[in-house]
């Protein structure tokens, strides 16, 4: 992928640790404000250039409800009744780390 | 067995156990949990019967002329009649503990008789009062076990004892005894109580009221409703907070918690909806859960009594929007703050609360944290989509399951400090949240546990605190009462700054 358009690009690929890919929508990662300050344009982190963030501190299983909640947030955004979004607990303690790296 | 009435403690018993033979330290703890803490009476207490057998064939009638073998004796055997034999008579106690697990409904002989000639030890025929049994008794047991993984048990045991210390120990009698009578006004005030044990006030919730009639003359007046009108008292006590779980006795109609150390009052109180009379008074608090406000206007508290309370002043609060007796920011406080005038009969306004002013609103990030309002103006977080939007954050949202999923509790306090600092914060104050009863956002009714937005409403409530004798009279100065009010994300604020705020939608 060229650097000059990926960072148009509407997708950007959302890497764990042990090695899942996730391809989301550019607007839907930066809920994350780690991503969208990985992915800015101007700060010429690798990340932005090529649009693919790895997270070697997040495993798959968690990356996964992560861009779950991605996609939550992003479709509740503008709504006044939110859903409330499951999460089995067990992955609760994991996912709680995952947030605060993530910062969101 | 917790949420269970409590029967009538049972006739005593005395349980022979089988001093004899060396107790294992587990049967050892299992007679005194048996025994006491469960209340359960299904020890053995008889001995097997004694059963002779006719059924042997050689016996029958049709070999009535056989040879009779010099062994052909009736066979007794010792056991219960459905044919279980004691196979070691020397060790009958312990295998007829092991099997007799349902109650049989059998009791044979009689429990005072036979003790102690199979007990002759007299140490071990006082197990059944063995509430008493101090641990100098077990000692000697132990140490002659020489085993130290009893020593380790109880210890626990004794740290158990403590912790049911005896304030503790007399309040659970006042709850039991107001179970057992049908009294539904309980009274745990002046209880030196310093905290309320979790499952205390539980059973209370299955309090039944026994009826008055007993004998004749039936009048009238002797039919009164069987609803228990739950009055809780636990005035005097030096509580410096309040329990989730008195806020689950939802039947409870009055609640005295006068004279505490309280500096503040979970908003779980909301969930006390038959609540109609509130004592908070004489605490150190100095702001009330707007939920006492929400259990007035919506629900039946008529009584509310909160003074005297270090209560924030209104003079001396910071006033974001003044809504009585208009709009506009009144030039002298005490000037302003006089119910309106009317004539006639009392309008519905003398009475209700009247929604004086409103404070400013505190925002608060992610981690809890208050963030900087000039920082907010300017700064990169006033980006519209972080602070218009609802949604809770990932934190917030695996806070929440987390607290309610069953592991929470399970996590004790020394595993919790390997978890890394940011996080430990976070899961303790889940943990106080938790405790406290649970949060609901007060302006979306969702459940959370980090609150996003905090204000003060200042509302009178005067025709409330003298419980509706009477309404206001015209002219009279009104003394706002600040209700805290908390909201989930930073679109729960109040309407007003949401009308006037740059990024409403």
């Amino acid at each position: 992928m060229a650097a000059t358009n990926s960072s148009q690009s509407e997708y950007v690929t959302i890497v764990s640790g042990d090695g899942f890919e996730f391809v989301i929508p550019r607007s839907t990662a930066c809920v994350s404000g780690t991503i969208r300050r990985m992915l800015e344009p101007s700060s010429k982190f690798s990340e932005a250039l090529t649009g693919r963030c790895v997270l070697e501190n997040i495993s798959g299983v968690v990356l996964e409800k992560v861009c779950e909640y991605f996609c939550y947030n992003q479709r509740n955004k503008n709504q006044t009744n939110v859903p409330d979004m499951d999460i089995p607990p067990e992955l609760c303690l994991e996912l709680l780390m995952a947030a605060d790296y993530l910062d969101t | 067995m917790d949420c269970e009435v409590p029967l009538p403690p049972p006739p005593r018993i005395r349980h022979r156990s089988p001093s004899h033979r060396p107790a294992a330290p587990s049967s050892l703890r299992k007679t005194y949990r048996l025994s006491r803490l469960d209340d359960r009476s299904s020890q053995p207490s008889s001995d097997p019967a004694l059963f002779s057998s006719d059924d042997i064939p050689a016996s029958g009638l049709e070999n009535y002329h056989a040879p009779v073998s010099s062994g052909n004796r009736k066979r007794r055997y010792r056991g219960t009649w459905w044919g279980e034999m004691v196979k070691d008579p020397k060790r009958k106690r312990a295998d007829f503990k092991d099997k007799r697990l349902v109650d049989s409904g059998v009791w044979m002989g009689s429990d005072e008789s036979g003790a102690d000639s199979v007990l002759p030890s007299s140490e071990a025929s006082n197990w059944g009062e063995d509430f008493l049994v101090p641990e100098e008794r077990l000692n000697p047991l132990a140490q002659s076990l020489n085993q130290s993984s009893l020593q380790g048990q109880q210890r626990g045991m004794g740290v158990r004892k403590v912790e049911e210390s005896q304030e503790h120990q007399f309040a659970r009698t006042i709850v039991n005894d107001c179970l057992e009578r049908g009294h539904d006004s309980v009274d745990l005030s002046n209880a030196y109580l310093k905290v309320v044990p979790p499952d205390l006030l539980q059973p209370l919730q299955h309090l039944t009221k026994l009826p008055t009639v007993r004998e004749a003359p039936v009048t009238e007046e002797v039919y009164s409703s069987l609803q228990p009108f739950l009055r809780l008292f636990l005035a005097g006590n030096g509580l410096t907070a309040v329990s989730g779980g008195l806020f689950e006795l939802d039947a409870l109609r009055v609640l005295s918690l006068r004279n505490n150390k309280l500096t503040d009052i979970p908003p779980a109180i909301r969930q006390l909806t038959m609540l109609q009379e509130v004592n908070l008074s004489v605490n150190r608090l100095q702001r009330l859960p707007w939920e006492l406000l929400w259990l007035i206007k919506k629900g039946d508290l008529k009584h509310l009594t909160v003074r005297p309370n270090p209560l924030m002043p209104i003079e001396d609060a910071e006033i974001a929007q003044w809504h009585y007796p208009d709009e506009t920011t009144p030039e002298s406080i005490e000037g302003a703050l006089k119910m309106s005038q009317y004539e006639g009969p009392a309008p519905e306004e003398a009475w209700a609360p009247i929604h004086v002013a409103t404070g400013p609103v505190r925002r608060f990030n992610m981690e809890g944290f208050p963030v900087d309002e000039t920082r907010l103006s300017g700064g990169r977080v006033s980006e519209p989509d972080r602070t218009a939007t609802r949604v809770p954050s990932l934190r917030e949202v695996s806070l929440l399951s987390f607290s309610r999923s069953s592991f929470f509790d399970q996590i004790p306090d020394s595993e919790m400090t390997e978890f890394p600092a940011l996080m430990l914060r976070l899961l303790r104050y889940a943990r106080e949240v938790r405790n406290g009863g649970g949060r609901h956002c007060s302006v979306c009714h969702r459940a959370f546990v980090i609150a996003r937005a905090e204000w003060i409403e200042w509302w009178d409530c005067a025709t409330y605190e003298n419980g509706l004798k009477g309404p206001r009279t015209p002219g009279e100065s009104l003394r706002p009462l600040p209700f805290r009010r908390l909201g989930c994300s930073w679109s729960c604020v109040p309407r007003v700054e949401i009308e006037s705020g740059p990024e409403c939608p």
